[in-house]
């Protein structure tokens, strides 16, 4: 019953999340000529339309903000709505409540990962032009690998931070901190930048001409990023254990 | 198991920043009894009780609850198996309906009695299809004492019970807590409804700032507390009046009037040599009880 309860509490984002990515997903397969305007005054092939509206440009900051928003809620939320007191007094252990609330979250996240994937070879179809599902569902490993971290970093705001606000603004804070740091000259030859994971840019799997994936996707830097996600859990319960309801 | 107490603390202490809400509290709830838990408005009470349920990690001494450790957290889950528990602030899902959160409850706990849910369930008039958002605060709390009555828990504790009831679903609760105890269930009630805890405990703890100030048996305290009332004709010096049982000595003009808390008999005989013109002596309710001891601050 406690997958019960976090598929409840965290429906609502997840469900405005997949409403707002398909339509997105709709909107910019069907109105390329309106959309590719504001990206290049140039006409673009359309896998690089595609590229650079959904895999490398608008869509993936909309995923990045959803998945952040998505890692919300948890015990400190419910202390300030008032039934932490009821979640910490069942026979349960803090422990397995985060880590419930973890799992259901990440699997959220492969699920909005997944829909381009899902929706961009189809849509395009529909309006004539082709977009390959091989490298739909890459792309969606790779969003799905970058956007369970990025889930984790909003989840472990939300153990840490009470409040409605403090949490995703905290979220967002230590993103961008990281984001500018894996940006540094210095840590550019470790491909940590987990935005440039996602897209594949500056990957050597990646033809910026094309905008396809060439050659074989080493996935090794999309494993870490899953499993440092996977690790993030670890503070998370920590942090959840010592606190007071 | 049978055990002397089911909650014993020693020197149990809960600090936040230089606030020490809970100050070394020893603290013994005798099993099977009901025991009231009464105090001001943040005298420490609901800190109290998170803190044996695990919810507030004390920053200070020990306590057991069922005979288990707060501090040791497998303890404590296990504890809680025996536990019903209704909080303060009685806030339950808001996006779950009636029936969802009844089935929510009830799947962990094995000692969900289903007639009693059925009964409570009626008693209460709950409509199971409705969203616990949007439910009055009252049914609420009706819904809250439902989780926790429709099991057999060796341990009951109830942080104001009846706040937000009206009168006859108070007078039903104050039933059910009556039952629950002659059915062998420790019950361990705070609240500030001083009659409520008056008719159905058996033993009283008070807790002022932060401190145990008295613990005290009903009982006994119907036998042996008394108010004594005497008149002289001159002023009285109320310092003749610090005998051994005199809790409290209040003076007005030529009457004086002491708070006893045992020894009577003995008071009275020592002040009738006085030669006072009048003496009263009346039982007192809990509620002087109280008022005098979070006043003086002793028991």
């Amino acid at each position: 019953m406690l997958w019960y309860k976090a598929w409840r509490e965290s429906q609502g984002t997840f469900l405005l999340s997949a409403a707002a990515i398909s339509l997105l997903c709709l909107a910019f397969a069907m109105l390329r000529q309106e959309a590719s305007g504001g990206i290049s005054d140039e006409p673009l092939p359309y896998a690089v339309y595609i590229w650079k509206i959904v895999y490398g440009g608008y869509l993936r900051e909309v995923f990045v903000i959803l998945v952040l928003l998505l890692g919300m809620g948890g015990l400190m939320r419910e202390r300030d709505n008032g039934t932490a007191g009821f979640t910490v007094t069942l026979p349960v252990s803090r422990a397995r409540l985060v880590l419930v609330r973890a799992a259901t979250g990440l699997l959220e996240v492969l699920g909005l990962a997944l829909l381009p994937a899902a929706l961009i070879p189809g849509l395009s179809a529909l309006t004539g032009e082709s977009y390959s599902y091989a490298q739909a569902w890459q792309f969606a490993l790779l969003w799905g690998a970058g956007g369970t971290f990025i889930f984790m970093i909003g989840f472990l705001s939300s153990c840490i931070f009470a409040g409605p606000y403090t949490p995703p603004v905290a979220g967002f804070l230590a993103l961008m901190v990281y984001s500018v740091l894996s940006d540094l000259p210095i840590m550019e030859r470790y491909s940590l930048d987990v935005h440039d994971l996602m897209s594949g840019s500056g990957m050597p799997w990646l033809d910026l001409n094309t905008a396809r994936l060439i050659g074989p996707v080493s996935w090794t830097p999309a494993a870490v990023f899953f499993l440092i996600a996977l690790a993030l859990v670890v503070p998370a319960c920590s942090i959840t254990r010592r606190q007071d309801f | 198991m049978s055990r002397a107490f089911a909650i014993e603390t020693h020197g149990l202490t809960k600090e936040f920043g230089k606030f020490a809400a809970v100050q070394s509290l020893d603290l013994r709830v005798a099993a099977n009894r009901t025991t009231g838990f009464l105090g001001r408005n943040g005298s420490g009470k609901s800190t109290t009780i998170k803190m044996l349920l695990g919810m507030t990690h004390p920053t200070g001494g020990s306590a057991t609850v069922l005979g288990r450790t707060v501090t040791d957290e497998q303890a404590n889950r296990e504890t809680r198996r025996n536990i019903a528990y209704v909080g303060e602030d009685k806030q339950l899902y808001r996006y779950m309906t009636v029936e969802h959160l009844i089935r929510f409850t009830k799947s962990f706990y094995s000692d969900w009695e289903p007639d009693v849910h059925e009964r409570l369930l009626k008693r209460f008039q709950l409509p199971l299809d409705r969203k616990v958002k949007a439910l009055s605060k009252g049914m609420r709390t009706k819904l809250a004492l439902l989780l926790a009555l429709s099991r057999r828990p060796e341990l009951l504790i109830l942080d104001e019970p009846g706040e937000g009831l009206d009168p006859v679903a108070v007078e039903d609760l104050l039933q059910d807590l009556v039952s629950a105890g002659a059915n062998g269930i420790t019950v361990f009630f705070s609240s500030h409804q001083i009659t409520e805890v008056e008719r159905i405990a058996d033993q009283v703890c008070i807790l002022d700032r932060g401190k145990l100030v008295a613990d005290l048996s009903l009982e006994d305290m119907r036998k042996d507390y008394r108010r004594i009332t005497l008149g002289f004709s001159n002023e009285p010096q109320p310092a003749k009046f610090r005998l051994p049982g005199v809790r409290n000595i209040q003076t007005s003009g030529r009457q004086i009037t002491l708070i006893a808390s045992g020894n009577a008999d003995a008071i009275v005989e020592i002040a009738r040599d006085m030669g006072p013109v009048s003496v009263d002596v009346a039982p007192i309710g809990l509620r002087e009880v109280f008022l005098d001891t979070v006043k003086t601050g002793v028991a």
